[in-house]
């Protein structure tokens, strides 16, 4: 862990390693928050934000244009430990964005993560019950997302607001512990962790309010779930 | 760092098709932001209220600087915004706006419900079923319905944790006590997603069933207490009541003198020094079109017995023929 420490704590933006943000910093911010407030009011709605050419190191473009879209000098924001490591990531983002690194996923605006890096849904924070608004945005860059949930052993059934009848979603490889404890953290809300699910320039929202009901793996969750509690 | 690559990063906020001197619709970057963020977490928390910093829109008073700060972070080039002030296109408030958006940010204005992208409002939601491809903005004076029930902010955050909304129906009741009715019209509380108590602003309770489960996505933004909330689309909105008291809408024994609408929300008109007095349906757009499509107080069931649907479809051909014309004529 010592690399993202020292990443974390490097002040220096590398000037080698910057690249340019949106072409239009007011126009193209404006399209890529309308694509956000539809996928977060429309949950399970895949949407394309695909305003960037190149991307900083390991981020993929529609984390990185959300990035540029609501990260600033008053959000903290905690990176998984390959995003943290990684120069280029770090120094664009507080070159573009200003934002302040927090070493602890719970003191995290927004946490942005890999999906094979995803700190527990319980390290992060899920607000409060006066004001639940304070909870962590999760971002997670993920292989692939899809409405398809057949032929698959991770497909979700959505329901609640914003989802006319139900959606289905795939999530092609969130780790297994992850998927269960977002579906079991349903029963604190309005506590919660809202989380944006990023594939190369797709993304896709799940706020709290929405149920999640393992489709096809029902069973495998529900077997993970009885495992863990004996 | 090269001056190049340098200038290149630091590419100014571009005034793409703003006024000289201002940011695009008007609003900092920075409070866009702010307000995006919040944004995001109302539609997470369908019905609760978020609470957002940033600076004060300078704006004239009076104008609902709530409505104006959300409606300047939403819009972009691409859309096409309709503003109405008690259901009319054409009051000083609602022209102001709309000119105001079209300067700042260049964007096309509308009268007509059909072809607005995003429509802010005060005081009522059209008539006309919004679709899911808009967005409805409302401009909020008071954000906190519990709020002249317990004025402290502080207790009622505590009163929406634990779904205390006891006091409320409390309220309400006590209207049936002394009138033997719920005599609440406007502002009348409703709750969200079956969690939170939700004031829908000053819309006459003739409105309240429009929220629920609207395609088009809600959003209230309230100025001076800075308060953000919102609903989805397809989202459960329950008026509050009673069972031996249930939620009725207003109705009137008159239809409106001008389309013969009877099923519209209708304002009282006085037409001269006796008092006599006509009603017209609040919703002017909805008014025009209805006209356009032949419907009159003589004739309220449309030109010659045709259907409105046939009228909808001479309509669309009157207007293609417009079009045709139009662009002729250019
Ligand atoms: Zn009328």
């Amino acid at each position: 862990m010592s690399v993202q420490v020292n990443s974390m704590n490097r002040g220096a933006v590398r000037s080698d390693l910057l690249m340019t943000g949106f072409d239009d910093a007011v126009q193209d911010a404006q399209k890529v928050f309308r694509k956000v407030l539809k996928a977060m009011s429309e949950p399970g709605t895949i949407l394309t934000a695909d305003l960037t050419d190149k991307t900083p190191g390991a981020l993929n473009k529609s984390s990185w244009e959300i990035a540029l879209t609501l990260f600033d000098a008053d959000t903290k924001i905690w990176l998984s430990p390959t995003l943290a490591g990684d120069d280029a990531v770090v120094s664009n983002l507080r070159f573009h964005c200003q934002c302040p690194m927090v070493s602890e996923p719970a003191e995290a605006d927004f946490a942005l993560a890999l999906a094979d890096e995803l700190p527990e849904l319980k390290a992060l924070n899920w607000g409060n019950s006066e004001y639940p608004d304070q909870a962590t945005t999760l971002i997670v860059q993920v292989e692939a997302i899809t409405n398809q949930t057949q032929d698959n052993d991770e497909g979700w059934c959505l329901n609640g607001p914003g989802i006319e009848t139900e959606r289905g979603l795939t999530v092609a490889g969130l780790p297994y512990s992850f998927r269960r404890d977002l579906v079991n953290s349903r029963k604190r809300f309005p506590l919660g962790v809202d989380c944006v699910f990023c594939a190369d320039d797709q993304l896709v929202a799940l706020p709290r309010s929405t149920e999640i009901k393992p489709s096809d793996s029902e069973e495998g969750i529900r077997n993970t779930i009885q495992q863990e509690a004996n | 760092m090269s001056s190049q690559l340098s200038s290149q990063l630091n590419k100014p906020a571009t005034q793409t098709a703003g006024a000289e001197g201002y940011n695009f619709a008007y609003l900092d970057e920075q409070s866009k932001r702010m307000i995006r963020r919040a944004m995001l977490k109302a539609v997470a928390i369908p019905g609760y209220q978020v609470p957002f910093g940033g600076r004060e829109m300078p704006l004239p008073h009076g104008w609902g600087t709530g409505g104006m700060q959300l409606t300047a972070t939403v819009i972009g080039e691409a859309d096409t915004l309709k503003v109405i002030d008690q259901g009319a296109d054409d009051t000083t408030n609602a022209v102001s706006i709309r000119r105001f958006f079209a300067k700042t940010a260049g964007v096309a204005t509308t009268e007509h419900t059909a072809d607005a992208s995003l429509i802010q409002t005060r005081h009522r939601i059209p008539e006309r079923q919004l679709r899911n491809d808009q967005i409805l903005i409302y401009q909020v004076p008071i954000p906190e319905p519990l709020r002249f029930i317990e004025p402290r902010e502080t207790e009622t955050r505590k009163m929406h944790a634990l779904r205390e909304y006891g006091a409320m129906q409390v309220k309400l009741y006590e209207d049936v006590a002394r009138f033997g009715h719920i005599a609440t019209s406007y502002d009348y509380p409703v709750m969200v997603n079956d969690r939170y108590m939700m004031d829908p602003s000053p819309i006459p309770k003739f409105d309240n069933p429009k929220m629920n489960q609207m395609p088009a996505l809600q959003l209230f933004g309230a100025g001076f207490e800075k308060r953000i909330y919102a609903v989805p689309p397809y989202t459960r909105v329950v008026s509050l009541d009673f069972d031996d008291y249930p939620f009725e809408v207003q109705s009137w024994e008159e239809s409106c003198s001008i389309c013969g609408s009877d099923h519209s929300f209708l304002d009282e008109v006085i037409m001269d020094d006796a008092g006599n007095k006509m009603f017209v349906c609040s919703d002017t757009d909805y008014c025009r079109e209805r006209v356009e499509q032949g419907f009159t107080a003589e004739n309220p069931e449309g030109q010659q017995g045709l259907t409105p649907e046939h009228n909808q479809v001479q309509q669309e051909n009157k207007k293609q023929d417009d079009t045709k014309a139009e662009e002729m004529a250019l």
